[in-house]
């Protein structure tokens, strides 16, 4: 079976402004891939290309291997989801906004309205509600109930943890690897590092309109930098010397106290452990940078100015 | 239930594939019927078009001095049939291109303020569906508003007085022929209603702004209506599309002619095409931006 979503040189100028440059995404079946990047990277026209609300300039998009032109009417059949945060008619209720969705989408999905209300937590007092009144976290949820109805087979989602609750995001996450477990792919546009480390089969980078590294998540940690650590000791100074006299591991003084130690997780066992041997008490340790965080940071800072290398990774 | 509790619903083929062209602008007709039944603004539009020519009856009734400036004014106290003829002879070309402007001028411009274009845009609709359904309704609208203010203009009128109504060359027009004059009277504005339709379309579209979209569809009616005080050839008259409004006015004479109704049916078809293609054109390769 061919990748579900196959994006090749899709360039787009707004203007003098180019949100896309030559940009490349490849989404298998069942996985769910993170899309990264700061703000203005091009996330958000990339999310927008894919449902056709932005026409590229250059380049092809394939969904389940059929272009737009190809597919015709039929070009988001099974794609659900949302970019940005999901917007609905504020003068009708919620339950009323999936029934004009669901006028449009035609089929059976007029009755599955009930059920992704449910599964959502709109059930009741809310979906009748005008949505109007909803809170940021309600639209997300009717977004993704939005996105139930539809059937979907690829489910395309911009920050959908905006706004919820702990509980709520938990709750999200263990849906988005469930959907991948029955075969739903799955792309999420996240600032949220953790939740991509956590969820995310593979990921892209994004970073002024251009992919700076793109590939299977492991592949991706391999490449990173090392992460980085905070630590704080009984001894900062000391504990300074004990790294400087070890491979692997560079140690500076941090701007709030303790030590921003770069080390991979070995080398960080070995510091540790000399520490305790130099009676240098650890009182404190924590990862600052994830290796994924740590590459996004790498690729992406001063994103505002072109990246003039990119780091194609694959697994 | 939560998110994760259950499997979500499988994927079971493409829907759109067997309900896309026709079907699928019908399909987004009926969604949009079922948005505009939702506002308030539209409901008491359609209240005050089936209370107001009752009001106005009230109003005349009251009054002893009739509105002699317009067409079959000076008659409003002899005859029932005066008074939807002066309704429409002096509120049809102001009244019906607001009335058709505020749907029409907003059905798209709407979702741009909203920002549900990316919502409905990435559901099961081609663009070529959501902007013919789109523009059924708002013309829906127009049409459904200019019959009922038909029936109720008439049977105002009928309320107020049965009796023969003197027509435009003098002639006195017993009431069984004046009660389907007065129809095809009303029926005769709407050409002109649905050229202004596509003109405010045109102008929602273009602007994704509804107080353009709305307000400039007055603007230029009543521009129009500056335009024709001027001395202008014929054909210029003729070109503009507030006047076949005013094509019934041969209905009324002795003996009838239709030649201004007629002409006017081209001139409304030419400014119904030039306005929703131009709409479409725009509507069709534009890139979808966020709510401001």
């Amino acid at each position: 079976m061919g990748p579900v979503v196959e994006v090749r040189g899709v360039t787009k100028w707004f203007g003098e402004t180019t949100a896309l440059d030559e940009v490349d995404l490849t989404v298998r079946g069942g996985d769910v891939h993170g899309l990264l990047g700061p703000n203005g990277a091009g996330k958000t026209t990339l999310l927008s290309a894919l449902f056709g609300l932005v026409l590229p300039d250059e380049g092809t998009i394939r969904l389940f291997g059929r272009t737009r032109a190809q597919a015709g009417a039929g070009w988001l059949d099974g794609v659900g989801g949302f970019v940005e945060t999901p917007r609905f008619y504020p003068y009708l209720s919620g339950r009323r906004n999936l029934a004009v969705l669901a006028g449009l989408d035609g089929g059976d999905a007029a009755s599955l309205i009930d059920s992704a209300l449910e599964r959502a937590g709109l059930a009741g007092p809310a979906a009748r509600q005008k949505v109007r009144g909803y809170s940021l976290g309600m639209r997300q949820r009717l977004g993704i109930a939005a996105a139930v109805i539809r059937r979907p087979r690829l489910l395309i989602l911009d920050e959908p943890a905006n706004g919820m609750d702990p509980a709520g995001i938990r709750d999200l996450r263990a849906a988005l690897r469930r959907v991948a477990a029955d075969g739903v792919s799955v792309i999420l546009s996240s600032h949220d590092m953790a939740q991509v480390e956590e969820i995310c089969d593979s990921a892209t980078i994004l970073s002024a309109g251009r992919v700076a590294a793109a590939g299977r998540l492991d592949a991706l940690r391999a490449a990173a930098p090392d992460p980085v650590w905070r630590v704080r000791t009984s001894d900062d100074g000391r504990a300074l010397s004990v790294a400087t006299g070890l491979d692997g591991v560079k140690a500076a003084v941090g701007d709030g106290g303790g030590l921003v130690v770069h080390a991979a997780q070995g080398e960080m066992d070995s510091y540790v452990l000399a520490l305790a041997a130099a009676s240098v008490a650890l009182r404190g340790l924590e990862l600052d940078r994830t290796p994924l965080e740590a590459l996004f940071f790498q690729l992406t800072d001063g994103a505002a100015k072109p990246v003039a290398t990119t780091a194609e990774v694959t697994s | 239930m939560s998110l994760a509790a259950e499997p979500w619903p499988a994927y079971a083929g493409a829907t759109s594939a067997r309900t896309g062209g026709v079907a699928g602008a019908l399909a987004v007709w009926r969604v949009e019927l079922v948005k505009l039944s939702g506002k308030i603004v539209i409901r008491a539009i359609i209240a005050l078009s089936v209370i107001g020519p009752f009001l106005v009856v009230g109003f005349l009734h009251l009054q002893s001095a009739t509105p002699g400036d317009t067409p079959f004014g000076q008659w409003v106290h002899a005859s029932g049939f005066a008074i939807p003829m002066t309704i429409l002879g002096f509120g049809g070309q102001w009244i019906l291109p607001a009335l058709t402007g505020v749907v029409a001028g907003d059905i798209y411009s709407a979702d741009d303020h909203l920002g549900t274009w990316k919502t409905i845009l990435t559901r099961s609709r081609g663009r070529a569906e959501l902007f013919a359904g789109k523009f059924l309704a708002a013309a829906t609208f127009a049409v459904t508003a200019l019959l009922v203010l038909t029936v109720t203009d008439l049977l105002a009128g009928l309320a107020a007085g049965r009796s023969p109504v003197v027509g435009l060359s003098g002639q006195l027009v017993p009431a069984g022929h004046a009660t389907w004059l007065v129809a095809a009277s009303y029926l005769s504005d709407l050409p002109p209603l649905l050229g202004f339709t596509a003109l405010a379309v045109l102008l929602s579209v273009a602007s994704r702004n509804s107080v353009v979209g709305i307000g400039g569809t007055v603007v230029i009616g009543v521009l129009f209506q500056i335009v024709t005080l001027a001395n202008l050839p014929q054909w210029g008259q003729q070109a503009l599309l507030s006047t076949p409004f005013m094509s019934w006015h041969g209905f009324w004479g002795a003996p009838a002619f239709y030649g201004p109704f007629l002409w006017s049916l081209l001139t409304c078809a030419a400014w119904f095409a030039a306005c929703s293609a131009a709409a479409w054109l725009i509507f069709r390769r534009r890139t979808i931006e966020a709510a401001a």
